[in-house]
């Protein structure tokens, strides 16, 4: 199967891609690979979106597959769900993950008990992408991580990628899921972050973390943009002779209990880091993970760095700065975790 | 770069403060604002924070220094140099030889200090695992926090005394020395002890704090206390009427001390004298007016100060009063609240004295005493009645006020108290 | 019957069969729930029979309903067995959601049936996705959207009409506005005189009908899905009526007067169908009476299989939050 594209050249496997095009990618070549597959939101059509993730979709795929929608983020939910009972593959975008309140209800209620109202007998074979994260000077609405409150749903299964090779075997993996899937990627790592990714059958198993840098002395568990930083403050650490193990969640839910347990077994340490807000974060369910199950591992207390109980972000670049947690405080929590 | 930890001014009559302890040992990691010492004060337990974030890399006074206010009591570098494990920072000094010298006498380490005591659940399982007990836990060299045994630490004895192939016996640790027993316990023989008994208290802190202030004060001032007595019925027919309205407005009591501060500060408008300082050759006459109001604590007495107090009206006198009263039975207030004040005023009545000579809270001019309120008979209009009648003792700074001074200001509190509503105009 | 309507007599019985037995239904779970044999919301249809039966009658399999609570005669119409749907309500783990949840929340793709939430509206964007992926595979295939009139004022209801408005999407709106939305009449909460007026303003027709007229309904109910299979886009059908218990059985309805039940019992809709058949000498009394022999058989056979129907297992609480990866579902229907 020819694989046209709209950016100059097809990558190699290995070839280091940024982390926007290996979601571009993983969008194309499913979309190539199954005529289910459809996307829907604001500006993706001929714009190419707000983020030009769908550049050239619509040449390639035509405007009903690369569909653009009024302003209407609850219908725009509602309609993949509708959708995704006649088998189809929608993939939903909400042009800011911080807009995905607007369509609230059809997330938590219409999607995420369909299968559960249904006895089992269907499901909502949908994802909803959502740009998310702060350090982009976007203020209260264009900032936010609102990963905590669906993994708090039943029935909706969360993801929030790292690197550009998790992030398009994810989404590969997210579309073929037959659950409702919400698919967090950080407007920050777009084009920070650079990789390999893998071809057009590479899937990275939703429900597995990875670690992405062994260690026998602190379990470092994170995700998302907190991952780089973490691998950052890791490689300090380990010029003072402590040695972190930094897991990345990469599903939130569900979690992988078993990679988090294995962390915390060998290390007897744990620093969660994420950049959320502290109460009722990930980081919460984790480090009561940890404590049910793992008290007798345990060499130090669990400690969390996240982002404060405020907004996330506040506008003005110093507060923003403030919060948002960096390499100098996840190095200074590994430094005094180390010397308990 | 090198940040000095002062001891901080708690007051302005505080001059010193003493460590009770240290929450973090040198070495550690400090952040900003984290809390690294706890310190008494004559009038409150005070928590210093770091003022940077660092390493705490001297500690200057030890648990239970005395030190002067803005002298220092630790250091902090600033940015952690990059040196051996941090694990390996230990207390400097002294220790360390001490247990070189016990290394060398063939015993295993002994050790004080409460991070030696904790026993994390790994370490606990470990322990449970390999048949080791808590007296042999003794003998491991422990590299955590204040001592403690890590699991690292735990895993290398495993590893040494699986090679040496018995378990060292740990020696049994050696008690601290006893201080010498306290008058009680010292033998005397027959019940003639008994009967004799004399507890010791130690003067220390707070009490020992007003011993000295008293000294002072009464060596400094001639004092003269002069007596003035107030028809307060009309006072304690208002509040009857409206304490519970107000209380469940207000979610304070409605005591009689609002309108006592009120009057006194409006007499001291009309009588400055009463409201100054003499220092050096010169009388300071304020015109300000932060009354202290003196509050029986447990410990003894505190004397916050509310600042402005003319500014105030009944209500929110009220709700300061209650305020720092609470504040103060909890040694929970801050230094500036226990400072600058310009007149003070005390309440013996509360506990029902009728009169009383109070001694001047230095460095003012005066100080009143509130007594009891007692229905008594009284002549009005050469009739005997009953009336609501309180005492007003005031002491005074002869060197400042002269009696005449004295007497008209005491009327002039006495006249705003039996007729409250002028105090509105 | 309207020139247009091609319905014959075998379709007209049909129709009257469904209109008893949505009927016959909904009385026994008045009862049955008065006894105590059934718990939680009941929201009884009673008196808007014409509507379901009208919309429905006639539909294809592939076509989807996506009704609201107060559609139960649609889910019959539709296919569902009497006995399911009894079960259903009683909570037994042989109704559609196997316990999981009430009433008509649950749905079955293989009979064109979306089963909703409690969120009165949100059945709609979901039957612009069901027209959607119609249009995606160029089928002609329609689907009927139910909502009462409180539920018109839903944001969702509006986001909706506008999208499949915008790409003339086979989808009919049928608004049942019984004049009440649980205590709230009308005129409290609309500035219009009808919901039919709204279609306008999204750019599609808007049409008022009796709607305790089966036949009216059926007629205009042709039109607009006709409309929608030859990809003309959405309708909105004004179904007029009157619900005749409470909101819900719990409910009194002492905001409405007996003047006006009285007015709109006299509307009943199956004995204005009933004279219809009686006057084509479709419906004797002796039909009639094998009519209500079957139905009541029916209906106490669906009580009986409820009853006698196991309650799910506790622990069957905690299935069926995630459909497995595809490997392992190849068992599965859906």
């Amino acid at each position: 199967m020819t694989r046209g594209k709209p950016s100059a050249g097809e990558p190699e496997a290995s070839e280091a891609v940024s982390y926007l095009e290996a979601i571009r990618q993983a969008l194309w070549e499913e979309m190539e690979r199954d005529e289910a597959v459809f996307c829907l939101g604001e500006d993706i059509g001929a714009y190419g979106g707000a983020f030009q993730i769908t550049k050239g979709f619509v040449e390639r795929f035509g405007a009903e597959r690369c569909l653009d929608t009024p302003i209407s983020e609850s219908c725009i939910v509602g309609v993949a769900v509708g959708a995704s009972l006649l088998g189809f593959r929608p993939v939903a975008e909400m042009q800011f993950g911080d807009f995905i309140s607007m369509a609230f209800d059809q997330v938590v209620n219409q999607a995420a008990t369909l299968r559960y109202r249904y006895g089992g007998r269907e499901s909502v074979p949908i994802v909803i992408r959502c740009p998310a994260g702060a350090g982009v000077h976007g203020g209260l609405y264009h900032s936010q991580d609102t990963e905590a409150w669906f993994v708090h749903r039943p029935g909706l299964k969360v993801v929030y990628p790292a690197t550009p090779f998790d992030a398009k075997g994810l989404l590969k993996a997210a579309i073929r899921d037959p659950n409702p899937v919400l698919y967090f990627e950080h407007k920050g790592l777009y084009r920070r972050a650079k990789g390999p990714v893998g071809d057009a059958e590479t899937l990275v198993p939703l429900g597995k973390a990875e670690v992405k840098r062994p260690g026998e002395d602190i379990a470092l568990i994170t995700y998302g943009p907190m991952v780089p930083r973490s691998l950052a403050a890791a490689e300090k650490a380990a010029e003072e002779g402590i040695e972190v193990e930094v897991l990345d969640l990469r599903t939130l839910a569900p979690m992988d209990r078993d990679a988090i347990i294995a962390s915390v077994r060998k290390t007897s340490k744990v620093l969660i880091v994420h950049e959320a807000q502290r109460t009722l974060g990930v980081g919460a369910e984790v480090a009561a993970l940890i404590a049910e199950e793992a008290f007798e591992d345990l060499d130090g207390p669990v400690v969390r760095i996240t982002w404060p109980d405020v907004h996330m972000a506040p506008f003005s670049p110093p507060l923003e700065e403030y919060c948002l947690p960096n390499e100098e405080r996840i190095l200074a929590a590994l430094k005094k975790l180390a010397a308990y | 770069m090198s940040i000095k930890v002062l001891m901080p001014h708690m007051g302005e009559s505080v001059v010193e403060g003493k460590i009770l302890r240290w929450l973090k040992r040198e070495g550690e990691t400090v952040q900003r604002d984290e809390t690294i010492a706890e310190v008494e004060t004559d009038k409150a337990d005070v928590e210093i924070p770091a003022p940077r974030a660092g390493v705490l890399a001297k500690i200057l006074a030890g648990e239970g220094a005395t030190v002067e206010v803005g002298a220092e009591i630790a250091v902090i570098e600033e940015e952690a140099r990059a040196a051996a494990k941090p694990v390996e920072a230990r207390p400097a000094g002294a220790e360390r030889e001490a247990e070189e010298e016990v290394e060398e006498a063939g015993v295993g380490p002994a050790r004080h200090g409460e991070g030696r005591q904790k026993i994390t659940p790994v370490v606990a399982k470990l322990m449970e695992r390999h048949g080791l007990g808590i007296e042999e836990l003794r003998a491991v060299e422990g590299t955590g926090l204040g001592g403690r045994v890590t699991k690292q630490d735990l895993l290398t004895y495993l590893d040494r005394r699986g090679e040496a192939g018995t378990a060292a016996p740990a020696p049994p640790r050696a008690e601290p020395a006893r201080r010498p027993a306290p008058a009680r316990e010292r033998e005397v023989e027959g019940a003639e002890a008994l009967e004799e008994a004399i507890e010791e208290i130690p003067l220390k802190g707070l009490r020992k704090a007003i011993a000295e202030h008293m000294v002072l004060s009464k060596r400094t001032a001639p004092h003269v206390t002069t007596v003035a007595e107030v028809d307060m019925t009309t006072l304690v027919e208002f509040r009857t009427r409206h304490k519970a309205r107000f209380q469940a407005e207000e979610g304070v009591p409605l005591t009689f001390m609002p309108f006592i501060v009120r009057a006194v500060a409006e007499a001291l408008k009309a009588f400055p004298h009463l409201n100054a300082s003499l220092e050096g050759e010169k009388i300071l006459l304020r015109r300000h007016y932060h009354i202290g109001v003196a509050v029986a604590t447990e410990a003894g007495l505190v004397v916050p100060v509310i600042r402005h107090a003319d500014r105030l009206s009944i209500r929110e006198l009220a709700k300061a009063l209650h305020r720092v009263g609470e504040g103060a039975r909890a040694r929970k207030l801050a230094p500036k609240e226990l400072e600058g004040g310009t007149f003070t005023i005390t309440n013996p009545g509360v506990f029902g004295g009728i009169l009383s000579t109070p001694i001047i809270h230095q460095p003012q001019a005066a100080i009143l005493g509130v007594q009891a309120i007692r229905k008594l008979p009284v002549v009005r209009d050469d009739q005997i009645v009953i009336r609501s009648m309180m005492y007003l003792c005031l002491s005074y700074d002869h060197r400042i006020v002269d009696g005449a001074t004295s007497v008209q200001f005491l009327q002039e509190v006495r006249r705003h108290l039996e007729d409250p509503l002028g105090m509105l105009i | 019957m309207p020139k247009k309507l091609r319905l014959s007599d075998d379709d007209l019985l049909k129709m009257h069969y469904f209109l008893r037995l949505s009927r016959a239904f909904e009385e026994r779970l008045s009862v049955l729930h008065r006894q105590g044999k059934i718990i939680g919301g009941i929201y009884s249809g009673i008196g808007q029979e014409a509507i379901t039966v009208g919309a429905c009658y006639g539909l294809r399999r592939e076509d989807f309903i996506c009704p609201l609570h107060r559609d139960l005669g649609a889910f019959l119409v539709k296919g569902v067995p009497p006995r399911v749907l009894m079960a259903q309500v009683f909570g037994k783990g042989t109704g559609l959601s196997k316990g999981k949840d009430s009433y008509l929340h649950a749905g079955d793709s293989r009979l064109g049936i979306f089963g909703n939430t409690s969120m009165l509206g949100a059945n709609l964007p979901v039957a612009c996705g069901l027209a959607y992926g119609f249009k995606l595979r160029r089928q002609d295939h329609a689907v009927i959207a139910f909502f009462g009139e409180g539920a018109a004022n839903v944001g969702d209801v509006h986001e909706a009409m506008n999208f499949a408005a915008v790409h003339k999407l086979a989808v009919v709106f049928v608004c049942e506005n019984n004049l009440y939305a649980y205590s709230t009449s009308f005129e409290q909460a609309f500035a219009v005189p009808e919901v039919s007026v709204r279609a306008q303003a999204y750019g599609f027709p808007g049409v008022d009908v009796y709607g305790n007229d089966l036949l009216r309904v059926h007629g205009v109910m042709q039109d607009a899905i006709a409309r929608a299979r030859r990809g003309e886009g959405p309708t909105l059908v004004e179904c007029k009526t009157f619900r005749w218990h409470g909101h819900s059985e719990h409910d009194k309805a002492s905001y409405r007067t007996e003047e006006e039940l009285i007015e709109w019992k006299s509307r009943d809709p199956i004995p204005l169908f009933e004279r219809y058949l009686t006057e084509k000498g479709l419906l004797t009394d002796e039909v009639q009476r094998r009519l209500t022999e079957r139905i009541e058989q029916e209906i106490d056979e669906a009580v009986a299989f409820a009853e006698e129907s196991p309650w799910p297992e506790g622990p069957e609480a905690l299935e069926d939050i995630y459909a497995p990866a595809e490997a392992e579902a190849a068992g599965d229907q859906g």
